[in-house]
């Protein structure tokens, strides 16, 4: 039986988030190097005023329409992290990448109207490490040809 | 140089509609470093003296700190102004989201001056500020009145402070509902919102707050969420919140019953954490950046109040609209607290006036009718009269919306005794008869009854350490340097602007690496006492200026003559000798005169610079 690469994803435990964004200012630093949670990566929704809070995370798609529609590859998986990966320098801000992102975490910086998203941090991602809840998890998945 | 100020601020002139932006003064920056200090100083030389608060000259000033906005645990904001309630300094504090909003839309504090000639929300993005016409949105609650701005801008992104119709009718203990349901909630800043036809402030920002020394940051905030994580007080508030300190005040004899007239209450087991997390908790939520996450929310999912989404009910909202009413039943306290939020009042002053009226129509005082039966115990009475209050509606609901001081000299001197407040603020739910520095800390407070100033009851009720000593209860020596030393300190780290949550475990080194690493300058742990005083020492010729009368610096007359009836300091009162053992003390530890005012020297020494003058 032949074995594929892992899958490498966050996976979020909404019924443990509180909602308090230290992952998004985490990833802000991390893409921007400032503070700014409406400039990170992944995003949380707040339901009946605040009584669950849903964070939603890249899956790093197996399937990733992003790269599908990018006109001029600019996104590409990373052999090293798994992660699904923009390259600005190629990015010509078409914002179709962002258009047919399911869930909505395809970020367009409004100064360099460039797409960033989740690339994992290099496989070391700082919003799992920050949120103090445990609401974020590093999942390496082996999945098997035929399963 | 990269640092965690925006070095912005923005007036916005309401009368004219105008937008002025400016970088701070480096002096400001030096001598008072954010939140609480350059609110103090910023009211102080921009508010004209004897200006009406309720006026176009009175300033309503939203602060940040140097760390607000940043992952430092626990941070907030503040709302500074001439309080409607006491006609002196306000500082109101609150956390959640709106407050770091202030930084990312590119300011470290907004300063409205003026009064619109119609109702408008400001709306800070990427476009800058502009100011929206707020006619069809004027007249809704503050939680409606968050979504109807969400849905005008069609962003559910923007964070937002809203009032309610309390503010709109300058009720002057309103409070500002800031994002998501964390209240600027006593003294009156909504009402001063409402006089200047503000409704609502909207912010969505783009902007990023830079640190100065990154390594050296992350560090620090690795050692401040240790500490936190290791301290027993920040764990119980993880566990339970602040309705873990029901049954605590309950056993230590401190929770308000009946108007104050005792000290323990049947009741607390009910409205405590199990009575809560069995009626009411459902999960956690925590304000920006915070692992403690005190709040917990929950429903009301069956029953006559269902349905509805309740933020936990506060150690004071139990304690004032609970037991202090003899109302037991958590549903029915969450309902009065929500129709609080929604109406826009503090909870603690709503809880004073009610049983304010509640006590006053036993006497005799006031009169039940057949549609409103005033006794204690009433929780559906309890709902109209905060409808009544928030709406200054008919003749009881004019007289209590003025606040129980105002109340108490119209229903005359037989009802004196029945308003539980000092300076014009009503009563927080610690009752002092058994712990004098907490009275004397009501006595001192800036902004008048506050916990939240100096809270002596932690070392009072415990015995805790204070300097290596355990604190006694009873005692009245020592009290008013232990007053001194908390006051100080919380102003001075009410500039940050901290959490007092964050700040139970989070030591003062700690707090002073955050801020060197984040700001660039070099800051000892001792610097944050010495701001504090410098802060208390403005605060005060503040007050002074607007003619706070030092007689009025006593507890309220119950805690003097009625001796405590129960709990484990029964037969206890603070007496007129003790109070005035406790107030020289203090005066002389301040530095000031007989008469309560800082002199010359104790100017000079804590650096109050009357010299320099902040200017819009």
């Amino acid at each position: 039986m032949e074995q594929t690469k892992p899958q490498v994803f966050i996976r979020t435990h909404f019924d443990l988030c509180t909602g308090c964004s230290l992952c998004k200012t985490a990833c802000s630093m991390h893409v921007f190097g400032g503070y700014n949670p409406n400039k990170g990566m992944l995003i949380i929704r707040h339901l009946w005023e605040n009584l669950a809070h849903i964070p939603v995370v890249c899956q790093q798609c197996q399937n990733p329409m992003c790269m599908k529609v990018c006109p001029v590859k600019a996104i590409s998986r990373d052999e090293t992290t798994q992660a699904v990966v923009i390259d600005q320098n190629k990015c010509i801000s078409c914002k179709l990448c962002s258009q047919y992102c399911a869930l909505g975490v395809i970020h367009r910086d409004p100064e360099t109207q460039k797409a960033y998203k989740c690339d994992l941090c290099q496989g070391d991602p700082q919003c799992v490490q920050v949120c103090p809840f445990e609401a974020l998890e590093l999942v390496h998945e082996q999945k098997h040809n035929g399963e | 140089m990269a640092q965690s100020y925006m070095n912005k601020i923005l007036h916005i002139n309401l009368s004219k509609g105008s937008f002025h932006h400016f970088e701070p003064p480096a002096w400001m920056r030096d001598d008072y470093l954010g939140g609480k200090g350059w609110g103090a100083r910023m009211l102080l030389d921009i508010v004209p003296e004897n200006a009406d608060p309720l006026g176009p000259e009175n300033a309503l000033i939203f602060l940040t700190g140097p760390l607000t906005a940043t992952p430092a645990p626990a941070m907030r904001a503040c709302v500074v102004t001439k309080s409607p309630l006491t006609n002196a300094f306000l500082d109101s504090y609150f956390g959640g989201y709106f407050g770091p909003e202030i930084k990312y839309a590119g300011y470290d504090a907004l300063i409205f001056t003026g009064r619109s000639t119609a109702p408008v929300f400001l709306q800070i993005d990427h476009n800058g500020p502009i100011l929206v016409p707020a006619r069809d949105i004027w007249g809704q609650d503050a939680i409606k009145g968050n979504q109807s701005i969400k849905s005008k801008l069609s962003d559910e992104n923007f964070k937002i402070a809203t009032i309610g119709p309390a503010g709109e009718n300058q009720v002057p203990f309103a409070l500002i509902c800031c994002e998501t349901n964390r209240q600027a909630g006593r003294g009156g800043a909504g009402a001063v919102m409402g006089s200047k036809n503000l409704k609502a402030i909207a912010l969505k920002g783009d902007k990023l707050v830079k640190i100065h020394d990154q390594n050296m940051f992350n560090l620090a905030l690795k050692k401040a969420n240790k500490e936190i994580f290791n301290s027993l007080d920040c764990q119980g508030l993880m566990a339970t919140g602040t309705a873990g300190s029901v049954e605590f005040a309950n056993e230590t004899g401190l929770i308000p019953s009946k108007n104050f007239s005792d000290g323990t209450s049947p009741l607390a087991a009910k409205l405590g954490d199990k009575g809560q997390s069995k009626k009411l908790w459902l999960s956690r939520s925590a304000c920006f950046g915070c692992p403690i996450a005190c709040s917990q929310m929950g429903a009301v999912r069956t029953g006559r109040y269902a349905s509805f989404v309740s933020d936990i009910v506060e150690y004071e909202t139990a304690a004032m609209l609970g037991t202090n009413l003899e109302i037991g039943d958590p549903r029915a306290v969450a309902h009065l607290n929500r129709l609080c939020d929604e109406l826009g009042i503090d909870t603690i002053s709503a809880g004073a006036c009610i049983s304010f009226a509640f006590e006053a129509a036993e006497k005799g005082l006031l009169k039940s009718t057949d549609d409103l039966k005033l006794e204690f115990g009433n929780a559906g009475a309890a709902a109209d009269l905060i409808e009544m209050i928030a709406h200054k509606k008919g003749p009881l609901g004019k007289l209590l919306s003025q606040g129980v001081k105002r109340a108490a000299q119209e229903l005359g001197p037989g009802a004196e005794p029945l308003a539980m407040h000092v300076k014009g603020m009503e009563m927080p739910a610690w009752g002092p008869r058994g712990i004098p520095g907490m009275g004397l800390a009501y006595m001192t407070a800036d902004r008048g009854a506050c916990h939240q100033r100096g809270f002596p009851a932690g070392y009072e009720a415990t015995g805790m350490e204070w300097k290596g000593k355990p604190v006694k209860a009873l005692e009245l020596e020592g009290k008013a340097e232990l007053v001194f030393s908390l006051q100080n300190y919380l102003a001075g780290t009410d500039c940050l602007v901290k959490c007092d949550f964050g700040a139970m475990g989070v030591s003062p080194e700690t707090y002073a690496l955050l801020l060197s690493a984040a700001t660039g300058s070099e800051i000892e742990a001792s610097f944050f006492d010495e701001l504090g005083e410098r802060i208390w020492n403005t605060t005060r010729i503040f007050n002074l200026r607007e003619g706070m009368d030092i007689k009025d610096e006593r507890l309220p007359r119950r805690f003097v003559e009625e001796p405590l009836p129960s709990g484990p300091h029964k037969g206890h009162r603070i007496t007129e000798d003790d109070m005035k053992y406790l107030i020289k003390d203090y005066y002389q530890i301040r530095g000031w005169d007989e008469n309560g005012r800082p002199t010359p020297e104790t100017l000079e020494k804590t650096g109050v610079r009357l010299d320099k003058k902040f200017k819009l």
